[in-house]
């Protein structure tokens, strides 16, 4: 049981209240000391397991270490830098990648919009067809990737069995080049459009009914309040859909290691792909290390412009 | 506020130092540039229970080796445990590699590719035990190209050992490629060249609709599409590499080498399933056992699933299906290569030492003359010659001749620390060409140049593994 409390303050002449006041805390604790007390479990946290790696990272970019084979690191300078930005390889996977991000990105955002601009005129069954359209999302790439392996396979695919019934010829879905990246963004699409869905129809659930009504006392058109009031208004929501899904995307791995493993040959080998390959089939750390450092960059680049633009836009 | 600044500054450079202090010079923990050695006898046993782990793919062998190992094994050693962990094929190299990084392993033996011992020896991440099987183990029992190729580094000459080069390993299941025909369709009699084979292939194809000519490894994963290509470049009388001159460009795409591809190309590559081109193992079986191809070549080591009547569509027993199906050694052409396949047992640097003193007991035990035979009557694939010309082995699968014949005739591929990325190179080449992202002569060109900056690249500042 806990001592009793003085009925008194630290306010002379202040009456003291009915009600306990809170024990006093210890002079030593300031407030600065209490709140550093609180958030340095997490900020060692973030500097063991974020900080501490991406400085390592860095550190390792600018030498020749290998995980595996040991020894010293020899300092290179920005060797790996050089070598990593001047690769024809790098640059092949980098296109593939773009083509990647750009196809994929943009067939989400377009069905998701859409989609989610169709469920908000509905007035029943909204919530249902929400969930149902959520599923995708939830299942885990690995599970999504080895579903349509077998949905795509050539010769015993249901999708192939489909277009046989329907009298056309078999596709080689993950074989050859153009369709293994088409596959590649269909899959990413059929898992990922919800998301833009979701963050639309959060979008288009805000937009206040007034301005509906005011257009439609207007007698303006259907098209004139999509132009003018939805699609204004959601913009900037959907744009940080997109930035969302561009990152996500520009690091796709695990639905290229299971649907293509990056073939045939190396087609749909993404950037990320290739960095596995670098660190883990020829443990060339120091490579990796700078491979990777460079993808952040180009990340940190591309959303600071992002960033920028959608300010801008918020202020017009 | 200057104090606020100085005191960031000062955490700053704190996260440095500590991070370059973590670094140090890069060393691992007293890690060394060669394999350490293990006793030359085995040291006390220990009598509390004890796992001895492996790490391996997940396929048939590997479920029989534990099944095989507890219920023999333990008969010796009642307090061990057998446990083989599996991961998938094409994370093989990956999971034990990482582990050797870490310097600390859950496994006591790595079951390593024969190619994967000359990274695993230079990294110093498995035992050096020549001195261990100069005292206990009766090498003159073995074919010397077996013993050699699952254990000597560096590699040995096609077909030899070098007796005064170390050893890291001892076989542990053996393995080469076998031709799966269809007796029902093409005959009883095997063709017996390569090119009789395609001949015959196509003439089947033609007369069966719904059945391919053809079933092999086309897959980009693993070594699927390498194999194969170096297996037909064998036959037409190809070679990887000059080993002496660490030379490839210029030796694998020669004439021999270009005929190779254009045959594996323009030649078989018509002849198989539409979409097969990211076949690999599984693929290939599930072709065979459902009917659909006329001549198959897959590892002898994972064909037994063939003969399961519940696993095809051939026949209810398993004589019906071994009337539709032969198993007959590869054609020759040029020459009488074969792949060699199969891994040997290796044991972990960094597994505790009792574990270790375990490992080698058990590698001792296992490599006997009874316990070989017992192993082949367990499905496995032994490399003892008397093993391998035991009733036990050759009445134990169908396929078991075709390897012991197919032993003379092995080939490896190479058997360097660069391996995992010459392997990766020539395995995305090979599939780039067969699946038409790439012209056959381009293809083998650039894997050859590709593989040649690999070897060449350990002089490069920087870039290593591009």
């Amino acid at each position: 049981m806990s001592d009793p409390v003085p009925l008194t303050t630290d306010h002379p002449g202040q009456l003291a209240s009915a009600t306990p006041p809170a024990p006093v805390r210890s002079r030593r604790l300031s407030d600065r000391g209490l709140a550093v007390g609180f958030i340095s479990p997490a900020l060692l946290l973030l500097l063991a397991m974020s900080v501490f790696p991406l400085l390592w990272t860095l550190f390792l970019s600018f030498t020749d270490y290998s995980a595996t084979r040991g020894g010293p690191a020899h300092f290179v300078g920005f060797g790996n830098y050089t070598a990593i930005l001047t690769s024809a390889q790098v640059h092949q996977r980098a296109l593939t990648t773009l083509i990647y991000v750009v196809g994929a990105v943009t067939l989400q955002t377009v069905l998701g919009f859409t989609i989610a601009y169709l469920i908000s005129r509905r007035t029943h069954g909204r919530g249902v067809l929400t969930t149902l359209f959520l599923v995708p999302m939830m299942l885990s790439p690995v599970v999504v990737g080895l579903f349509w392996r077998f949905m795509l396979d050539a010769q015993f695919g249901v999708i192939n069995s489909m277009l046989g019934s329907l009298g056309l010829g078999q596709v080689e879905w993950l074989t050859r080049q153009r369709t293994a990246l088409i596959s590649l963004i269909v899959v990413d699409t059929w898992q990922w459009t919800p998301f833009i869905m979701l963050i639309a129809l959060a979008g288009l659930t805000a937009i206040p009914k007034y301005l509906y009504e005011a257009a439609s006392i207007d007698r303006a058109s259907e098209w004139f309040r999509f132009r003018t009031i939805t699609l204004p208004l959601v913009w900037p929501l959907l744009l940080i859909a997109v930035l969302f899904r561009a990152i996500e995307a520009f690091r796709l791995f695990d639905l290229v290691y299971i649907l293509t493993s990056g073939g045939p040959g190396v087609s749909t080998e993404t950037l990320s792909f290739h960095v596995y390959k670098v660190a883990f089939l020829g443990f060339n750390t120091g490579t990796a290390s700078a491979y990777g450092i460079l993808m952040v960059l180009v990340v940190i680049v591309l959303t600071q412009i992002y960033l920028r633009y959608l300010n801008k836009l918020k202020e017009g | 506020m200057p104090g606020r600044k100085v005191q960031l500054a000062t955490a700053a450079m704190l996260l440095v130092a500590t991070t370059v202090a973590a670094c140090g010079d890069g060393q691992d923990g007293g890690t060394t540039a060669s394999a350490p050695k293990a006793p030359a006898t085995i040291p006390e046993l220990t009598t509390d229970p004890l796992t001895l782990s492996f790490i391996w793919f997940d396929w048939p062998p590997a479920r029989a080796l534990e099944a095989f190992a507890n219920a023999e094994y333990k008969k010796e050693r009642p307090n061990a445990t057998i446990k083989v962990n599996t991961v998938p094929n094409a994370n093989w190299h990956d999971a034990m590699f990482t582990q050797f990084a870490a310097r600390k392993t859950d496994f006591d033996i790595a079951i390593l590719d024969s190619q994967h011992i000359g990274e695993a020896v230079t990294n110093g991440n498995i035992l050096d035990i020549t001195d261990f099987v100069k005292n206990n183990i009766d090498v003159t029992a073995y074919n010397p190209y077996l013993l050699a190729a699952y254990g000597q580094y560096p590699q040995a000459e096609t077909g030899k050992r070098d007796e005064n080069a170390s050893l890291y390993g001892l076989p542990l299941l053996g393995d080469t490629w076998t031709m799966i025909y269809r007796k029902d369709l093409i005959g009883d009699k095997p063709p017996q060249t390569w090119d009789e084979m395609i001949s015959v292939a196509e003439r089947c194809q033609a007369e069966h609709p719904g059945v391919s000519g053809l079933a092999f490894h086309q897959a980009n994963g693993s070594d699927a599409a390498a194999v194969t290509y170096n297996t037909v470049n064998g036959v037409y009388g190809g070679n990887l590499w000059d080993a002496k001159a660490r030379k490839i460009e210029g030796v694998l795409n020669d004439a021999a080498g270009q005929e190779a591809m254009d045959v594996l190309v323009n030649k078989m590559k018509p002849l198989t399933a539409k979409g097969s081109g990211n076949w690999f193992i599984d693929e290939v079986n599930a072709a065979v056992a459902q009917g659909k191809a006329c001549i198959a070549f897959n590892w002898i080591a994972a064909s037994g699933g063939l003969l399961d009547p519940l696993q095809s569509t051939l026949g209810a027993t398993r004589e019906q299906i071994l009337d539709k199906l032969g198993f007959a050694t590869l054609p020759s052409q040029k020459t009488n290569l074969v792949p060699l396949g199969g891994m040997g047992m290796h044991v972990s640097a960094y597994s505790p030492t009792a574990n270790q003193a375990e490992a080698l007991n058990f590698m001792r035990w296992f490599e006997r003359a009874d316990i070989q035979k017992k192993w082949a009557a367990a499905g496995g694939v032994p490399s003892r010659t008397d093993a391998l010309e035991s009733p036990e082995f050759l009445n134990a699968g169908p396929f078991n001749q075709v390897y012991a014949d197919s032993v003379p005739r092995m080939r490896d591929m190479w058997n360097v620390p660069e391996y995992a990325r010459l392997v990766d190179i020539e395995n995305t080449g090979v599939n780039a060409a067969l699946n038409g992202a790439k012209k056959p002569k381009d293809a083998l060109d650039d894997i050859a140049r590709q593989q040649q900056d690999v070897l060449d690249s350990s002089s490069r500042k920087g870039g290593g593994g591009l």
